[in-house]
């Protein structure tokens, strides 16, 4: 519909005498994308393939990324923590989102604005937060102890647990959203005339509600991987130099150890993770479209 | 059987509401509390940590935040604008190859553009460039493909039957979108350039590479005293940022923001 508004544009009369004017008006994006994002990108994919000393090509930091051992043990934690988190964000999220998707009271709005008031915090306000709760002396700890239930405190911070749990806190709002989505085009009839027929509350779920909503799953686990792959100072604070991931270790490169074609590589292969991460989206999406396009075809 | 399974459904929807709201009534809780961290220590508020806000180990770095993020708004706002006009507007050819290029950083994780802009700053020599200046056109190429993209959904979806109409009553061209097109995608900017604010007001994953002592950014400011304590006045500091950044939200969506879009505007 508004594709069709749009081509029915009236060719304007008066077009030759601004026809300059929108090419004036997308250079200045232009080129600030350039210069602050295409050259940058592109010196630091060259940067990755250049020996420090003669500037000549080499695929020795490559190398170095593969064989040190640390590197790819930082590459092989960022996939396994954005995995979890992934599963947890799904997981965790789904009930939120089904109560969104059919709940018709007032309480809704109120589960609604709980769900996605944390996303305007900000990273930090929640990071600290958790910082509080499962620091050695948080409140977890705290309260197990005097309860005695413990002697000691348990290790909840600078580990995988804390930064999938803290990240999981962050990355939940998207999920739920996604999979409110989902299940949100899923006719309710069909949930009632299970429940009719005598399908428990548990066979409804199992066999309609979750096989129809596997799209949204897909999306909001998707969406949670790259997030968490990617997040910064959600691993810096929580995991620390007890839990390494890529992100933290470019950090480091930069900073500390200021070698910039290794952190180059760094970069590389977490973007590469990214997109590889983006594709198989990409083509999931794709295949359910003409899967989609077929089976209802017949009928349109 | 389903009266169990109702009853687990409510508990995990609770339990995690709970997770969700739990850390933000842990810091608001901690930055009224005497001691450094919430503990089962009998609680007395007291609001010394707001008190210690005003000094200029805080306020200068919320006052360069709030400077960088006006200008980043205001940058990406009007060139968000104006590509986006250009691009769907007027059609200009090869759009949709021009839209990609424009969304292109979107698909490229933070992290890896603060390193990018990082090494090529210091590659060409401009590392004087670093603080301000740097952390400006870092939070741009970040926040204006965002702009571009919700400046575009509102101009694809305004009723394009107006702007016909004027055109057909003889109003020009400038004109029509002075008049037509610009107040019909008004909350489509306006919430454009909100989005953009706050993000560079938030943002750490770009800033960590490019602030220098002196000349850095609240959010960082934050985490850098965050990795040595857990003194109370930070959480303080962050209950402070995330009330400024809700009054930000309130006064763009007084002017006319992101309700009047969901009402109006698009169909």
């Amino acid at each position: 519909m508004n594709s069709l508004a749009l081509d029915l544009h009236p060719p304007a009369r008066r077009r030759r005498t601004l026809a300059w004017f929108p090419l004036a008006a997308l250079s200045p994006s232009l080129m600030v994308l350039s210069a602050f994002f295409a050259l940058p990108m592109g010196m630091m994919i060259g940067m990755s393939f250049t020996q420090t000393e003669t500037f000549s090509p080499t695929l020795e930091h490559y190398q170095r990324f593969f064989t040190d051992g640390l590197s790819i043990a930082g590459f092989c934690r960022t996939a396994l923590m954005s995995l979890l988190v992934a599963v947890s964000v799904t997981v965790l999220g789904y009930p939120v989102a089904y109560f969104l998707a059919r709940a018709t009271t007032r309480w809704r709005a109120v589960v609604f604005a709980l769900a996605l008031a944390p996303e305007l915090a900000g990273v930090v306000l929640r990071t600290y937060g958790w910082l509080i709760i499962l620091e050695d002396r948080g409140f977890i700890n705290d309260l197990l102890l005097h309860l005695g239930v413990i002697s000691s405190p348990l290790p909840l911070s600078k580990n995988l647990f804390a930064v999938v749990v803290g990240l999981t806190h962050v990355v939940l709002p998207f999920g739920i959203l996604s999979l409110m989505t989902s299940i949100q085009g899923i006719d309710p009839n069909l949930e009632r005339a299970a429940q009719m027929l005598g399908a428990s509350r548990l066979a409804v779920i199992r066999t309609i509600v979750l096989p129809l909503s596997v799209p949204g799953i897909v999306s909001s686990m998707l969406i949670a991987f790259t997030m968490a792959a990617s997040a910064y100072a959600t691993p810096a604070l929580l995991g620390g130099a007890g839990f390494k991931v890529l992100a933290t270790m470019i950090y480091e490169q930069v900073l500390f150890y200021i070698d910039w074609p290794f952190a180059s590589v760094m970069a590389m292969a977490l973007l590469l993770m990214m997109l590889g991460i983006s594709f198989v989206g990409v083509r999931y999406e794709s295949r359910r479209r003409s899967r989609a396009s077929v089976s209802s075809g017949g009928e349109r | 059987m389903n009266r169990l399974i109702s009853i687990l459904y409510w508990i995990s929807l609770g339990t995690v509401l709970c997770f969700i709201t739990l850390p933000l009534i842990v810091v608001v809780a901690a930055s009224l509390s005497p001691t450094s961290a919430v503990t089962l220590q009998p609680w007395e508020w007291t609001g010394r940590w707001y008190a210690d806000l005003w000094s200029s180990r805080w306020l200068d770095p919320f006052l360069a935040s709030v400077k960088i993020a006006t200008v980043v708004a205001a940058i990406s706002g009007v060139l968000g604008l104006f590509a986006a006009y250009a691009v769907v507007y007027e059609r200009i050819p090869g759009s949709d190859a021009l839209m990609s290029c424009l969304l292109s950083p979107l698909s490229v994780p933070q992290i890896v553009k603060g390193v990018a802009i990082v090494l090529f700053l210091s590659m060409i020599g401009l590392q004087g460039f670093l603080g301000t200046p740097a952390l400006i056109a870092a939070h741009v190429v970040l926040a204006l493909p965002f702009v571009t993209r919700m400046v575009a959904t509102s101009l694809a979806n305004f009723d394009a039957n107006l702007d016909r109409a004027a055109q057909i009553l003889g109003a020009g061209k400038l004109q029509r979108i002075r008049l037509v097109v610009l107040p019909m995608i008004k909350p489509g900017v306006l919430s454009g350039v909100t989005f953009a604010f706050i993000i560079s007001f938030n943002n750490i994953p770009l800033s960590v590479f490019l602030v220098r002592p002196g000349d850095s950014t609240l959010p960082i400011t934050v985490i850098n005293y965050l990795e040595y304590s857990l003194d109370p006045v930070l959480a303080a500091v962050n209950v402070a940022s995330m009330a400024f950044i809700l009054t930000v939200i309130f006064l763009f969506e007084k002017i006319g923001g992101f309700s009047a879009q969901l009402h109006g505007g698009s169909k």
